[in-house]
């Protein structure tokens, strides 16, 4: 038989969870129903390439490429575009952006994003082509490891990760520690919230990552390199094998690099979803197979690291800058930041700003300019209320400073920390103590449960916080909350516990009247909390269109068409599903 | 090592350097507190009970793991110190059930202390701690979770002591649990029940089913001995309390097992179910009726001077038992000898220690289930595997060791162990009566550079070898005379026993003793004073924990007085 048209639907496992079938199922019913049967054939295929946007169907033979179906939209694209053929306009698929990240804004400086977006990151030669491997063969021809640590001094590098320790220092500790064997590990388990930094440079620029390492390799005497990956990377666990191997073939990893006395080969290891095995020893006992746990220090990674031998670590960010530093010179770099923070930072923005995204910027750069210059501002031209850095172990900082400079200091300076590069921007509706609560929530669940004071603290202070955005805060409760952090921070094994009340102790520090409000007066003053909320409908607006009543998950409102409607507060969920769907803005918070 | 100099709370202390804070502060008799610290396990630094203040070093650091230092200034009470060391206890007290009036170790707990010394009289912080299920599907010890502290030390007594790995962590933060294997009830799972996890919980999570209750620690009476279940004779620390024994513990830095003990040596004495000959017997028309020691040693005198005689010991028994055996024998002018096969030397090599398996690069195994009889070399040998010994064992039947021996070769293959031995440093060959003559053979280009560790089956074998006694079969003789001790005959003897007068020296009753003449009871384990020599040739000293029921003698001075009566 031959058909008129041919509809393919897409049938990978994307599209199936947004309900492909369902839409293929009602294509099928109106192929009938409009006796097309004879005329068009419907073929469930594979990937149509925009899973992300699925269901997704192409109708040949013209070729249209529809996304984002309904059921409903599957029987109108029948009548229209098969029986009255007219392509439906509004369900096409569209072009998105083609660079994975759009263009810097004007006040960004890309050193380490320079190439990301820019070159294929599965194609050596491309990452050759913007000068890939220049720093490591100047390295391994021209450069005592010595000099190489002196540049890196002279360029003022700090750690990436978020401690921001001077990473000649850390090579410098690592290459004169006594030992045969020693390592270089990059730390690429990212697992803040919403942070992507590594991972953009891993699936854009591994190469920049492999260069890097072998540079630290060479200059602390190392011969063996791992990468550390979060499992739940696949692109870039897939991205770096493929660039290993590369290099590998290109001879700029393995024996006698570039006919050097330098030898240095690199292996992946994938993390198993602990977000405690980004710590360095955790992440080095990850790797040796045992239960990625912190151990105590001293004895520091550069002497006493992986299988005790003497160990560099250092962030996926921080070796991406080295060949850059090497080849540009280090008082390039140095250039750049502020005295004491050199270079740029990646930051992850997100939250309620305009333009959330991926970011670097030289270091110095104000949170003012950040949020508003590079940021676009708050979303939807709200009140800026505080921005949150530093990942789970960071603080919040509020309006008051603006105007700060964004760097290792100054962020600790505040009661917050540079982190990996979180950047988290809260508007007017942000409830401060549900935030505290949101991040206790995540170190507590991410606590790996070796030492007592974050195992057992920070549950503690979950259930206070817990308590408070319920509504049934106590007095007394701030106090055993500053009490239970002190301890907790000065008791702890290792940074996550040691940072993990951070964010409680910075929002008692500038919000603490929000807490005082959620205790003492049982109210939630960003609307927010919902213990402490209750929605209701302004009888003067409600124009009695029932909508909210049909919406309600569990019954709560009552009304008769055309009549006020009125919400049940016991049964009311305070899920505000009643607020989004009214036509006439008539639910209110109070 | 170097010595180093540092001060704590003032004091000057004189350490080594490789020494930990703590280590350096128990020397000059600071006491510092610890709950997850074992000195017999790796350093953890987990609980946090041990922070001290060190000047110039950021924050508070644990001095259980943190190096001393020349020149270190050490604070170990100060107020931050306590401090943060009292709210480590209320949050453990927050965590789980700890209230301790109920708990059978109260009064001998190491959290309960703490909580006694840092005065915690209350508790801070709410207590939502969930109940959870006691494993009791072990027959000789119970684990309560709801009582653990998550210090970890029963993991690492596992691992690093009994170099087992059934217990690890399942889970992470508050949920994080002890777990055996992945999950299983710990009666299913691979443990082995060496015990060891027991002995250095700190509170009253893993508990002995059999001591609890029995008494608490100032109460009890402790007795250093040696354990007779097999030939490698490790220390014991024998618990007891109005002559009731209540537990077995390892002896920690002792030789030759430095405080593992297996089942064998830890639990399963303690259950013993055989019935005890309590005095002597002497068959009287027909049946065996009490007698007197006068009585029945007279008997025993005159049978062994009327007629051809044979003496057979188990080595079961003391040095001097044995020694005395075979004593009275050549008075009598019998045979003497011993019942276990004897493990011959294998004509080269040096005589290894036990400890010797431990830092071994090589380890061959052959001829000998260690894990099944000498369980503690099992044990080490596994230990040694994991760091790094490579293990063969040469065996043409199923071995344990296989498991994680780094290659199992038959008989004929036995020269592939002596190609991974060659140039790898120290070899060790654990060996036992099974090995076959073709294994020897091809070992012996091992030379005398290899440590030779003989796995004699017998306990006490080494005393009877120097007793002079040989292994030897029942003959046709007019008296028979069995030493058994503790040992109750196996139906192979059982078998060849003919219609001879029959003397036997024993413990418990057994067939054999039933179809005896005369029966002279003996002590147990546990009652024994003496020495034996282990399998490394290490005489070993026997001291009693209990006495011997009022009508039982000691086997050497039974000995001693027939021998003195035969004249």
């Amino acid at each position: 038989m031959v058909y008129r048209a041919h509809i393919l639907i897409s049938g990978d496992a994307a599209c199936i969870a947004k309900g492909a079938r369902d839409v293929e199922a009602a294509l099928w019913e109106a192929v009938q129903e409009l006796n097309l049967k004879d005329e068009v054939q419907i073929l469930e295929v594979s990937s149509l390439g925009h899973s992300d946007q699925g269901p997704e169907i192409v109708i040949y033979p013209d070729g249209t490429d529809y996304v984002n179906l309904t059921p409903e939209d599957a029987k109108f694209i029948i009548e229209e575009h098969l029986l009255k053929g007219r392509p439906v306009e509004r369900l096409t698929y569209r072009e998105p952006p083609s660079l994975p990240l759009p263009p810097p804004s004007e006040k960004e400086v890309r050193v380490v994003l320079e190439n990301v977006g820019k070159i294929d990151p599965e194609n050596i030669e491309d990452y050759i082509a913007m000068d890939g491997y220049m720093a490591l063969g100047k390295v391994l021809g021209e450069m005592t490891p010595e000099e190489v640590i002196e540049e890196l001094k002279i360029s003022g590098l700090r750690g990436r990760g978020g401690a921001g320790f001077p990473t000649w220092l850390k090579w410098t500790l690592a290459r004169n520690a006594p030992g045969d064997m020693k390592y270089v590990i990059c730390n690429g388990d990212e697992g803040d919230p919403g942070a992507f930094m590594n991972r953009s440079v891993l699936e854009g620029d591994p190469h920049s990552v492999i260069e890097g390492m072998a540079i630290a390799a060479y200059a602390i005497g190392a011969s063996q390199g791992y990468f550390y990956v979060r499992a739940e990377y696949p692109i870039a666990i897939q991205t770096l094998r493929a660039a290993i191997k590369q290099a590998r073939d290109y001879g700029l990893l393995g024996e006698h690099i570039f006919g050097a006395d330098f030898s240095f080969d690199l292996e992946v290891r994938m993390g198993a979803g602990a977000f405690v095995c980004g710590e360095e020893t955790a992440l080095m006992q990850s790797i040796e197979g045992a239960r990625g746990m912190p151990r105590t220090r001293p004895p520091y990674p550069a002497t006493a690291g992986l299988w005790g031998n003497p160990t560099n670590i250092n962030n996926v960010e921080t070796y991406a800058n080295v060949p850059k530093i090497i080849h540009k010179g280090g008082s390039w770099f140095a250039s750049m930041g502020t005295d004491k923070s050199k270079g740029t930072k990646t930051f992850a923005i997100a939250g309620k700003v305009e333009r959330t995204g991926l970011i670097e910027v030289p270091l110095g750069m104000t949170i003012r300019e950040i949020v508003y210059d590079v940021g676009g501002g708050v979303l939807g031209g709200k009140k800026f209320k505080a921005v949150q850095t530093g990942g789970p172990m960071g603080g919040c900082i509020p309006e008051q400073y603006l105007d700060l400079p964004v760097d290792y200091e100054h962020l600790k300076e505040v009661g917050s920390m540079m982190g990996s590069g979180g950047f988290v921007v809260m508007d007017e509706d942000t409830c401060m103590v549900d935030i505290a609560r949101f991040f206790m929530e995540f170190t507590q669940d991410e606590s790996c449960g070796k030492c007592v004071p974050c195992r057992v603290g920070t549950r503690r202070m979950l259930e206070i916080l817990n308590r408070i955005c319920a509504g049934e805060g106590r007095p007394g409760d701030i106090e055993t909350l500053e009490e239970l952090a002190v301890y907790i921070r000065d008791g702890s094994l290792c940074g996550l516990g040691q940072g993990a009340p951070n964010p409680v102790l910075s929002t008692l520090q500038y919000f603490r009247d929000e807490y005082e409000a959620h205790i003492y007066d049982k109210t939630c003053p960003a609307k927010v909390c919902k213990g402490l909320i209750e929605y209701k409908i302004n009888p003067e607006a409600c124009i009695g269109c029932t909508r909210c009543a049909r919406n309600c998950p569990v019954n709560a409102i009552e009304g008769k068409p055309k009549q006020t409607h009125v919400i049940d507060a016991d049964i009311c969920i305070r899920c505000g599903v009643c607020k989004q769907v009214c036509p006439v803005d008539a639910v209110y918070v109070e | 090592m170097s010595e180093i100099h540092l001060t704590i709370n003032g004091k000057p202390v004189v350490a080594q350097s490789g020494q930990t804070i703590l280590e350096a502060a128990k020397q000059a008799d600071i006491d510092i507190p610890v709950l997850c610290h074992h000195p017999a396990l790796a350093n953890w630094g987990a609980c946090r009970m041990c922070l001290v203040e060190v000047k110039g070093m950021r924050g508070l650091q644990t001095s259980c793991t943190c190096p001393a230092t020349e020149g270190m200034e050490v604070e170990t009470e100060t107020e931050k110190v306590v401090a943060v060391r009292k709210f480590v206890l209320e949050l453990l007290f927050s965590e789980r059930n700890h209230y301790c009036m109920y708990c059978q170790m109260s009064g001998d707990c190491e959290l309960q202390d703490l909580a006694y010394r840092y005065g915690l009289d209350h508790w801070t912080y709410p207590r939502p701690f969930e109940k959870m299920e006691v494993d009791a599907s072990r027959k000789y010890f119970i684990m309560d979770p709801n009582r653990c502290i998550l210090c970890s030390r029963c993991i690492r007594a596992c691992s690093e002591i009994a170099a087992n790995h059934t217990l690890g962590l399942r889970d992470r933060g508050a949920r994080t649990m002890v777990v055996a294997d992945l999950d299983v009830p710990f009666g299913e799972s691979t443990c082995v029940e060496c015990g060891t996890c027991l002995q250095v919980c700190p509170t009253g999570a893993l508990i002995d089913a059999k001591s609890a209750y029995g008494g608490r620690e100032k109460d009890v009476i402790h007795t250093q001995t040696t354990c007779m279940q097999c030939s490698v004779g490790c220390d014991l620390d024998v618990v007891t309390r109005y002559q009731r024994l209540l537990r077995v513990d390892g002896v920690w830095e002792s030789e030759p097992s430095g405080g593992l003990l297996c089942v064998d040596g830890r639990f399963k004495p303690l259950y013993e179910k055989r019935q005890r000959v309590t005095g002597p017997l002497v068959r009287k028309d027909g049946k065996l009726v009490a007698a007197g020691w006068n009585e029945a040693l007279g008997i025993v005198a005159e049978k062994l001077q009327s007629g051809s005689c044979q003496g057979l010991a188990y080595c079961a028994t003391t040095d001097e038992a044995l020694t005395a055996f075979a004593r009275l024998f050549a008075k009598v002018d019998g045979a003497a000898g011993r019942i276990e096969p004897q493990v011959a030397p294998l004509g080269f090599g040096q005589v290894a220690k036990v400890q010797d398996v431990l830092d071994a690069d090589v380890i061959i195994v052959t001829g000998a289930q260690p894990l099944e009889y000498q369980r503690v070399i099992g044990y080490f040998i596994h230990r040694a595997a994991d760091q790094g010994a490579q293990v063969a064992v040469i065996t043409d039947d199923e071995n344990g060791l296989s498991a994680r021996a780094a290659m199992t070769l038959t008989s004929a293959e036995a020269g592939k162990a002596v190609e991974t031995a060659a140039g790898a440093g120290k070899v060790v060959v654990v060996y036992g009566t099974e090995i076959k003559p073709e294994v020897i053979a091809a070992l012996k280009p091992l030379g005398d550079e290899a440590y030779i560790l003989a796995l004699d089956p017998a306990r006490n074998a080494q005393g009877a070898t120097a007793a002079g006694l040989q292994p030897q079969e029942p003959s046709d003789v007019d008296v028979l005379y069995f030493l058994l001790g503790e040992q109750s005959e196996d139906a192979a003897l059982l078998a060849k026993v003919n219609g001879a007068f029959k003397i036997v020296q024993a413990a418990y009753h057994s067939p054999l003793v039933d179809q005896a003449d005369v029966v002279l009871p003996t002590p147990i384990w546990v009652e024994r004073t003496g020495h034996v020599t282990n399998l490394d040739g290490s005489a070993k000293p026997l001291h009693a924990a209990l006495l011997m029921p009022e009508n039982v003698r000691d086997e050497a001075e039974a000995l001693a007085a027939l021998a003195d009566m035969i004249g």
